[in-house]
């Protein structure tokens, strides 16, 4: 049936509800980004096999390669861009774990949600 | 075919690159970056007013980047609503700016000060871009730089709470901008297209309907949680609240409703004709949720001892009525939410840099320490009250009109359910504002707490705040320049 | 109970997934949407149109190079937004006192890495400049120059891979890729199109395919530039070891 042939959008799918379940379960803040590469990852592959054409050839056009028989370039080029915005995410979400664990000495979000804020007299900085 | 078709592009493009430029004259002569970085913004708010009566309200100025037609190039569209987006986001954007020199010298350490000029920057074009782009994916990459300048400007000032609010946002955040990109490439699967026109007709006649409707509802939970759609909200109270007040007066003001904008525009320019099969269903859930949002934000509202919490709920309801005005599906109703997000970002973002002075000039965050506080800063108190009585929606302000037309196109849509939810949320809205009032004016504040005489925040500070509240009254009492050309763009839109 | 919650939400999630993947049309079929809709084009005219033999550089630069631009200015939105975050090294002064793993790296890796790093940077300078011809392109060789700092720096130590790519070098390049973009799509104005035209209408046909080559490889070489440098300065951001990252609170 129509699911075992799109077998690739299928493991796309399980990886991509592997990857929001392990960043909404998981305790520790470093697997939730692992768990957010996961998704981002799972979406990548996703496209990819978007532009999958049976017995298809890569899309340069040398040697006298035929067009009718290349792979779709358009998710390629899609996913070029979004690897660089999932790049740029991660890095910045790592730059803020530093920061955080220098700040708080911890990894683990519930002890970091869960201390309090402090009131607003003590400090005159935001927060 | 005149120089302005090329406006648009360079509304995107000059605060772009203004923002990579900054960085040589912040190593060069560090003083002058907070001036300098006016001048993009300037340059974007001349050329979209320069752009002003070009458009005719039913139609559209298309522009093909490269050259290439669409679908087989991206395309710039912007329709009349879209114009006028982009002044609203050119004006709010340059007066933050405006207010920024002095609030970030105080509150953002040396190194980073450029910084945040360099982020503001791209976060303001980033938002043109947005609001003026007819791809779909190209929408995605702009949300991506705009989530990413968001999130890095709230923890700008490097506390710990800032930065775990900071991080609690990228948490909600980044799962949803996989959600909508996921969302793009099941659309793009059945339709073969990124262009949100040949997207329309393509979706129309397409018979994938199960494939549909999930990228609809994905694409409503990833820009619900960029538009703080409660219950998907729960990242905005702290990043809000904690950001710097010229970041917040944006965030709030600014990024929630244009994300909120992209989603009435996917759904009412992308899934069209479709809409009364597949969208209605996910529609009336959002109804349901925009409705709870407008209550529980009042609630919450009232509950908060922060002021700027407070103001941070306070958006969350508001949130709740641009929604309310969308699934009313009526033009008086689409109306009512575009003209909110006019009112409520200059609203908005004038109360933030209001609570910002209080900040800057006495580092008093809580509702209690403002306590008479008219007695040294009169011309923020009023500016605040002004701004209230938008956010309350009584007349003659533009929060009144917006108000009317979305409780007008809720009754005539026959949610007459929604529209009682809209007056109480104005209810909720006059408790937690009049109290503020009633402290700033008419209660005395403990011993030395404020001084004897006049002595508020400087003009640099002050006048962004009262243009902004002078703009919530103009708005509303001349509201008739704009409201009519709205009303046909909305029309057209259904 | 919450861990029940979220695992009863994801398994709804995966089954309506699943669903919909079931309703796609199935793959790899050559009567897919996504092949007969706008892709017969862009396959049998790229050559013309765009003067690269590589397809796939000819969307991503040519026929959807404002996405590209999109695409460069979030990777330097990261670098802006990590400085932000961490700060930048003072100007002058070199950081990275500390040789930060515990086993210190032995004679034959530090060897090999001096060896093969050079090699590296040959590597992706190819990548960048064959991007019309070959797999490749502008960010793949930036990322490649920026996976061999990494492995010098872990090696090496900052100090000695800051000495090699210094602030005066990195600084001026980062934004590289944007102002190529900016530069190129004004060109584009210049010669009579729109933004981001490569093929000037106001210029002579024949004169097309050597001005859309060189256009293309001007932005290429920048966004290989720039993100090389990016990627570099935000590792630099993240390793460098100092007390004053953020103020006390």
């Amino acid at each position: 049936m129509r699911l075992l042939h799109n077998y690739h959008y299928a493991a796309a799918m399980l990886l991509f509800c592997l990857g929001l379940h392990t960043v909404i379960v998981r305790r520790n803040i470093i697997k939730k980004l692992i768990g957010l590469n996961i998704m981002e990852t799972s979406v990548f592959f996703f496209y990819i096999s978007l532009g999958y054409l049976e017995g298809g050839i890569a899309p340069i056009r040398t040697g006298g390669a035929d067009p009718a028989r290349m792979v779709n370039p358009i998710p390629q080029a899609l996913i070029l861009t979004g690897i660089v915005v999932a790049v740029s995410v991660t890095a910045l979400a790592l730059s803020m774990v530093i920061l955080l664990y220098r700040q708080y000495g911890t990894l683990d979000v519930d002890r970091l949600m869960r201390e309090e804020e402090p009131e607003a007299g003590e400090s005159g900085k935001e927060g | 075919m005149g120089a302005w078709r090329h406006f648009p592009i360079f509304m995107i493009t000059v605060p772009l690159l203004g923002a990579v430029l900054l960085p040589f004259l912040g190593y060069a002569r560090e003083k002058w970056v907070p001036y300098a970085s006016l001048l993009p913004l300037g340059t974007s708010a001349l050329l979209g007013v320069l752009l002003i009566g070009r458009i005719p309200s039913g139609g559209y100025l298309s522009y093909h980047m490269g050259g290439w037609e669409p679908p087989f190039g991206i395309e710039i569209r912007l329709d009349y609503v879209g114009l006028f987006l982009m002044l609203v986001v050119c004006g709010i954007t340059t007066l933050a700016l405006v207010y920024s020199r002095h609030y970030i010298e105080k509150e953002v350490s040396g190194g980073r000060r450029t910084a945040y000029y360099v982020l503001y920057l791209l976060m303001s074009g980033a938002m043109l871009g947005f609001v003026a782009t007819g791809d779909i994916f190209n929408l995605f990459v702009f949300m991506e730089i705009l989530a990413l300048s968001s999130y890095a400007l709230v923890a700008i000032t490097g506390n710990r709470n800032a930065v775990r609010a900071a991080f609690k946002y990228i948490l909600m955040g980044a799962p949803s901008s996989i959600m909508v990109l996921l969302a793009i490439g099941f659309l793009y699967s059945v339709t073969g297209t990124l262009n949100m026109a040949d997207l329309a007709r393509r979706i129309a006649e397409s018979g994938f309907t199960e494939v549909l409707i999930v990228s609809y509802i994905l694409l409503v939970v990833g820009f619900g949680v960029k538009a703080a759609l409660f219950p998907l909200h729960m990242w905005l109270p702290d990043a809000h609240s904690i950001a710097p007040s010229p970041i917040s007066a944006l965030l709030s003001g600014l990024l929630v409703e244009v994300c909120a904008f992209a989603l009435v525009r996917i759904t009412l320019s992308v899934f069209t004709m479709r809409a009364s099969d597949l969208v209605m269903g996910t529609a009336d859930a959002v109804g349901v949720a925009a409705a709870a949002a407008v209550l529980y934000g009042g609630i919450m509202a009232i509950l908060q001892k922060d002021l700027k919490m407070m103001i941070a709920y306070s958006t969350v309801s508001h949130i709740g009525y641009i929604f309310l005005g969308l699934t009313a599906f009526t033009a008086e109703g689409l109306t009512g939410a575009m003209y909110h997000m006019l009112d409520h970002g200059l609203a908005k973002a004038c109360l933030f840099l209001c609570a910002g002075n209080f900040i800057y000039l006495k580092g008093y965050r809580r509702i209690e320490d403002l306590k008479g506080a008219w007695v040294q800063m009169p011309w923020t108190c009023f500016a605040f009250a002004l701004a209230s009585l938008s956010v309350i929606g009584i007349p003659p302000t533009a929060g009144f009109i917006s108000k009317w037309y979305l409780i007008l196109g809720n009754v005539k849509g026959g949610k007459w359910l929604y529209a009682a939810v809209l007056l109480a949320g104005s209810i909720l809205a006059a408790v937690y504002c009049l109290r503020i009032i009633y402290y700033m004016f008419f209660q005395s504040g403990k011993e030395g707490a404020w001084e004897e005489y006049w002595h508020d925040a400087p003009p640099a500070m002050l006048a962004p705040v009262w243009v902004l509240s002078l703009a919530t009254l103009f708005f509303g009492v001349f509201s008739s320049l704009i409201i009519p050309s709205l009303l046909k763009a909305a029309a057209y839109l259904l | 109970m919450k861990k029940v919650a979220a695992l009863l939400f994801i398994s709804a999630l995966a089954v309506l997934l699943l669903f919909v993947v079931a309703g796609m049309p199935p793959m790899g079929d050559p009567g897919n949407p996504t092949v007969t809709h706008v892709i017969p084009r862009y396959l049998e005219r790229a050559e013309e149109e765009t003067h690269t033999v590589n397809v796939i550089t000819g969307i991503i630069l040519n026929y959807r190079g404002y996405d590209t631009m999109g695409e460069v200015t979030v990777i330097f939105c990261a670098l802006a937004a990590v400085l932000a975050v961490l700060g930048r090294e003072r100007r002058g002064v070199i950081h990275g006192f500390v040789d930060r793993s515990e086993v210190p790296a032995s004679v034959i890796v530090k060897t090999m890495v001096r060896f093969i790093v050079p090699f590296i940077i040959l590597f992706s300078v190819y990548t960048i400049l064959h991007g019309e011809t070959s797999p490749g392109g502008g960010f793949q060789g930036g990322a490649v120059i920026g996976g061999s700092m990494i492995i010098f720096t872990t090696i090496f130590g900052l100090y000695e891979s800051s000495r090699r790519i210094p602030l005066k070098v990195r600084a001026p390049l980062e934004g590289a890729a944007v102002m190529g973009f900016f530069l190129v799509g004004s060109l584009g104005l210049v010669g009579g199109g729109n933004f981001l035209t490569y093929a000037w209408p106001r210029v002579a046909q024949g004169l097309h395919p050597s001005l859309v080559v060189w256009l293309t490889v001007l932005v290429e070489v920048g966004i290989g530039l720039g993100g090389a440098m990016v990627l570099t300065s935000i590792l630099f951001a993240m390793i460098r070891e100092e007390e004053e990252i953020a103020p006390a609170s």
